[in-house]
């Protein structure tokens, strides 16, 4: 199956790989996978002011995947949490031309980047609930 | 769960639905087979792969019955011996040829089978959310990170022996983990079928029923992953 040049780019350039200490202030980190092909990706956002200013991944999958979450980080920078919510999946399959076969990997990025929300949410929520 | 039950008798009816013979239009008897005119009848796509086979849903089954079965059911449908029927006759043996290939080669094998069994049970397979195992997954994007440097390093180098030495490590244990799982599965499907032995219909069952579909559904999810990172592992380092 021949990928879309917007794949074997973020492929051979993924951006912002790497990732963020689990505990750093303003760090929420999404973990998901997908049990049917065992593609395994881990998707972490830096909080400032309600303002994502960072974000890196790690991913253990298929070029497409890869290419979806490298994609999902780079789209995350620079958005309000509110924006971040709104990212679809079907946006990472419009943007990556991404075939059939391979949405499922788009929906794991959607999964990650929502994961990685709610885990800044309920980091932040909690000083609250202490008050 | 209450959708499974429905799911079940669904399916059970669209089988009495086509409880007709295709040629004779008299009510059918015989399994694939008028009992009037001699048919052959197709396997209805609603009957499940145990059904098929005529066997109950259970986990443990006996390779070498369910092999004898298949033969001679593949006996019965090879479309070589409606070469001189007629052309409905020779779609339905090669429909059902291929849904009894089908349907052996995903019964022979354990992990397939339980697989299968989940999607029956169940409806998808995703249907059941369990919670991502983090731990594992850590380890694994780390051990990609160890196969990553030792794809890039020089294989001779002291750092490319010691990588190597660390994956082969890897690998074994990795190797126990899923044949360690494979054990517990096995062990959760004898459960499941001493469970459906015992037939008891008490919210007690029932709640036992969706705990062993749970675990066979992580053990299954969990086992692809370390499957993965094996073979991957195992193309690397050979």
């Amino acid at each position: 199956m021949a990928y879309s040049d917007k794949v074997v780019d973020h492929f051979n350039n993924p951006r912002n790989m790497g990732s963020f200490k689990k505990d750093e202030d303003g760090v929420g980190t999404g973990m998901v996978g997908a049990p049917e092909c065992g593609d395994v990706m881990k998707l972490q956002i830096k909080v400032q002011d309600d303002m994502i200013v960072d974000a890196k991944f790690k991913t253990f999958g298929c070029g497409s995947a890869i290419a979806s979450s490298s994609l999902a980080t780079e789209w995350l920078k620079g958005k309000t949490i509110e924006e971040a919510q709104k990212i679809k999946n079907t946006d990472i399959v419009q943007e990556l031309n991404l075939p059939p076969v391979k949405i499922h990997c788009s929906v794991l990025a959607e999964d990650a980047i929502k994961a990685a929300l709610a885990d800044y949410q309920k980091k932040a929520d909690k000083p609250e609930a202490a008050r | 769960m209450d959708q499974h039950h429905t799911h079940n008798t669904g399916s059970r009816d669209l089988r009495m639905a086509r409880s007709m013979c295709w040629h004779c239009q008299s009510e059918m008897s015989g399994e694939y087979f008028c009992e009037r005119c001699v048919k052959v009848q197709p396997v209805s796509k609603e009957t499940d792969y145990f059904t098929c086979f005529g066997l109950p849903r259970r986990l443990t089954i006996d390779l070498k019955k369910l092999e004898a079965k298949f033969y001679e059911m593949s006996r019965a449908f090879h479309p070589d011996f409606y070469q001189n029927k007629s052309e409905t006759e020779q779609t339905i043996s090669l429909g059902n040829a291929a849904t009894l290939n089908t349907a052996y080669r995903t019964l022979r094998d354990p992990i397939q089978r339980a697989e299968y069994l989940l999607d029956l049970e169940a409806g998808s397979v995703k249907d059941i959310r369990t919670s991502p195992p983090s731990d594992l997954f850590e380890e694994i994007l780390e051990l990609q990170e160890t196969v990553e440097a030792y794809r890039a390093s020089d294989r001779t180098s002291e750092t490319g022996r010691r990588l190597l030495t660390q994956l082969v490590a890897e690998r074994q244990a990795l190797d126990q983990r899923k044949q360690d799982m494979e054990h517990h599965l096995q062990q959760i499907c004898t459960d499941w079928d001493a469970l459906q032995d015992r037939g008891e219909a008490t919210s007690q069952a029932r709640t036992e029923r969706d705990r062993l579909l749970k675990q066979m559904r992580e053990i299954l999810s969990n086992r692809t992953y370390v499957k993965n990172i094996v073979n991957d592992l195992a193309a690397t380092i050979g």
